[in-house]
């Protein structure tokens, strides 16, 4: 069945989001922890404030509750019910089911496919780190390009805020490896993904490479200390120049493949993935001077939602298409930062997805 | 041109340490590129399908750390022939391998990648599966490479994956309510009376499925089903590995005189199936 022909191009067809009511403030997160001062967490990370899951087992929040809920919100804007998706693409880092489950097998995707009714659905999860949603839209995108698949659907649930308890709990000061995760806050996207027709609603290209030499700067796993989840981050070689060049150089030399430069993309827009305020400006300054180009206008809802891990792009985009401070029929850059580390770019024109 | 099997390998663990996912991949990757005479820098795109690990870690993906391992794209700045590699995990139980089959399909039809490698590695999260009787897996590795064929005879057919009806009958997960501080070294599987035969059931379902829908004559087939890897190599059930140690034990056997193709079949969690075609070259 492959009918993959080089001009074949998918789209973002519609997007969803779930984020739980519960706002804790960053003043009340580190009231209770002696080690860190609000100002302090506040100042490095710009988070002011953070949705966190409602931690009554009656409620039932977690990884896979979001999840199912963005889905839901997804294909309520989409023109395609549950039983058309061809794919259903889970990329979660954080899998808790109901009493606190963290769950390997079987696939989120799976259970997802299921709730949704999606029963003909090819289905698996994909995990890599915060570049989780942004690598099951890469690999959709090969997908329908093939002729594989016509449409599908990638989703992510993310129930952060397990980490920032545990880091509550164990972090001694502001260079603690722990300290990044009080910055993480809870939530849940999903996107349809299916053929473009035409320019107004493409995307031009998805490209992510990982740099292996880092792949230990950021590591997540249970803690040995207390009954808890932890990522312990190397923020100082996470975020150090040298990494915070490899997108732009990357993005510039597949331009260069095609005789282009980055002012040639015209981009109205850039999404960073959402670590910080200030992690935000350092990669839009570091890419200018390796580009040679101002920055478009760079999208952020990282001070009123923290990081959001595999959701911060999809939801950032959501909220501005939504709040209209961002324009359909623009030409979208999103920049993915992951563990691994992972890093790429998705340029996208958007102008008629459901929202 | 067909998607093949360029080479195949599987890792055991041995010595004294505690088994390591990361460790096992790499050894069962680095045979394959051994093997097939390829440079590390000459894999596109790395998938590791494995879904039990060293210490329960759940960040990053370690198949970024089996890359690192392999030797591919470490540094894309430093590197002074710089080529793009990408990695990640794709969790979907005993299919895993049968999935990154149909995604490395499509990478190759677009042109993202010339070859891909899979690995597929479980170990117990506390280093021995042997130690936990409750655990059903065995610590062990297999890892495929997959390239373009000039054979136009030759290579995978289409992937097709079921979902089964009822209940999932396996369940594999970290209870983070009762785990205290040992969560590094715990899981949980839990299975259900009779979830091999219900397994079984569904995977020769899929196989008659499968069958039908691609128009495969049967009488000239080899299964390799989910079972096929199961006897007493290693301590334990091969589990996303079990597709590649089956396929290695039927092209090691002699070809039946009537059989000129495989069909790989998976199924496990979800219930989830898969099935797909495959022709070796020169079989």
């Amino acid at each position: 069945m492959n009918t993959s022909t080089p001009n074949r191009h998918s789209r973002l067809e519609a997007l969803g989001i779930h984020v739980p009511e519960t706002v804790v403030t960053t003043r009340e997160l580190t009231e209770g922890i002696s080690a860190v001062r609000d100002a302090d967490l506040q100042r490095i990370t710009g988070v002011a404030e953070r949705r966190v899951y409602d931690p009554d087992p009656a409620a039932a929040e977690n990884s896979f509750s979001m999840a199912l809920s963005a889905a839901r919100d997804c294909l309520a804007a989409s023109r395609y019910g549950a039983a058309d998706l061809d794919v259903v693409i889970s990329a979660s880092i954080t899998r808790f089911t109901d009493g606190g489950r963290f769950t390997f097998e079987p696939s989120f995707a799976s259970l997802i496919a299921r709730e949704l009714g999606a029963r003909r659905a090819v289905h698996f999860d994909v995990s890599n780190a915060c570049a989780g949603m942004m690598t099951g839209v890469y690999l959709l995108d090969r997908m329908i390009r093939s002729g594989a698949v016509r449409n599908g659907l990638v989703v992510s649930g993310e129930q952060a805020t397990a980490v920032a308890e545990t880091a509550a709990r164990e972090v001694t000061d502001s260079y603690d490896p722990q300290f990044a995760s009080l910055s993480v806050g809870d939530s849940a996207a999903a996107v349809v993904l299916d053929a473009s027709t035409d320019e107004a609603d493409r995307i031009h290209y998805v490209e992510l490479m990982t740099c292996s030499e880092y792949a230990h700067l950021c590591m997540g796993m249970p803690s040995d200390r207390s009954q808890g989840i932890a990522l312990y981050t190397d923020n100082k070689k996470m975020h150090n120049r040298d990494r915070l060049k490899l997108w732009p150089r990357f993005h510039r030399d597949l331009l260069a493949k095609q005789g282009r430069e980055f002012t040639d993309e015209a981009f109205d827009y850039v999404i960073q993935h959402q670590v910080g305020t200030r992690f935000i400006d350092y990669v839009n300054q570091t890419a200018e001077t390796e580009f040679g180009a101002p920055m478009p206008t760079s999208l952020a809802v990282v001070e009123k939602y923290g990081n959001t891990a595999t959701t911060a792009h999809f939801l950032t985009l959501r909220e501005h298409l939504r709040a209209g401070t961002a324009r359909p029929g623009s030409r979208f850059l999103m920049v993915p930062a992951a563990s691994g580390v992972v890093t790429g770019a998705l340029s996208a024109t958007i102008t008629n997805m459901g929202v | 041109m067909g998607m093949v099997i360029a080479a195949a390998h599987t890792a055991t663990h041995h010595g004294a340490g505690p088994a390591c996912a990361v460790a096992l991949a790499s050894r069962a990757a680095r045979a394959c590129l051994e093997q097939a005479q390829v440079s590390p820098s000459s894999v596109g795109v790395l998938i590791n399908v494995g879904v039990y690990r060293e210490s329960n870690t759940f960040e990053p993906a370690l198949a970024a750390l089996v890359q690192k391992e392999v030797g591919i794209n470490l540094d894309y700045i430093a590197d002074p022939a710089p080529a793009a590699g990408f990695s990640f995990d794709l969790m979907n139980g005993a299919c895993g391998v049968l999935n990154a089959v149909q995604l490395a399909q499509s990478l190759l039809d677009t042109g993202s990648a010339d070859r891909a490698l899979i690995t597929a590695a479980d170990v117990h999260p506390g280093g021995d599966a042997r130690r936990d009787p409750h655990y059903p897996y065995a610590d062990l590795a297999g890892a495929l490479l997959l390239q373009r064929s000039a054979d136009p005879d030759a290579g995978f057919g289409p992937v097709s994956v079921y979902a089964g009806d009822g209940p999932t009958d396996t369940e594999g997960y970290l209870d983070t309510a009762a785990m205290g501080s040992d969560g590094r070294s715990r899981i949980t599987v839990r299975r259900t009376e009779g979830h091999g035969a219900r397994r079984s059931a569904h995977a020769a379902a899929c196989t008659a499925a499968y069958v039908r829908e691609h128009g495969i004559d049967p009488d000239r087939t080899l299964v390799v089903g989910p079972r096929a890897a199961h006897d007493n190599v290693v301590a334990g059930e091969p589990h996303t590995a079990a597709p590649i140690l089956g396929y290695l034990r039927a092209l090691a056997a002699p070809r039946p005189a009537d059989r000129d193709r495989l069909l790989i079949v998976t199924a496990g969690a979800g219930p989830s199936a898969a099935c797909a075609a495959y022709r070796p070259e020169g079989w």
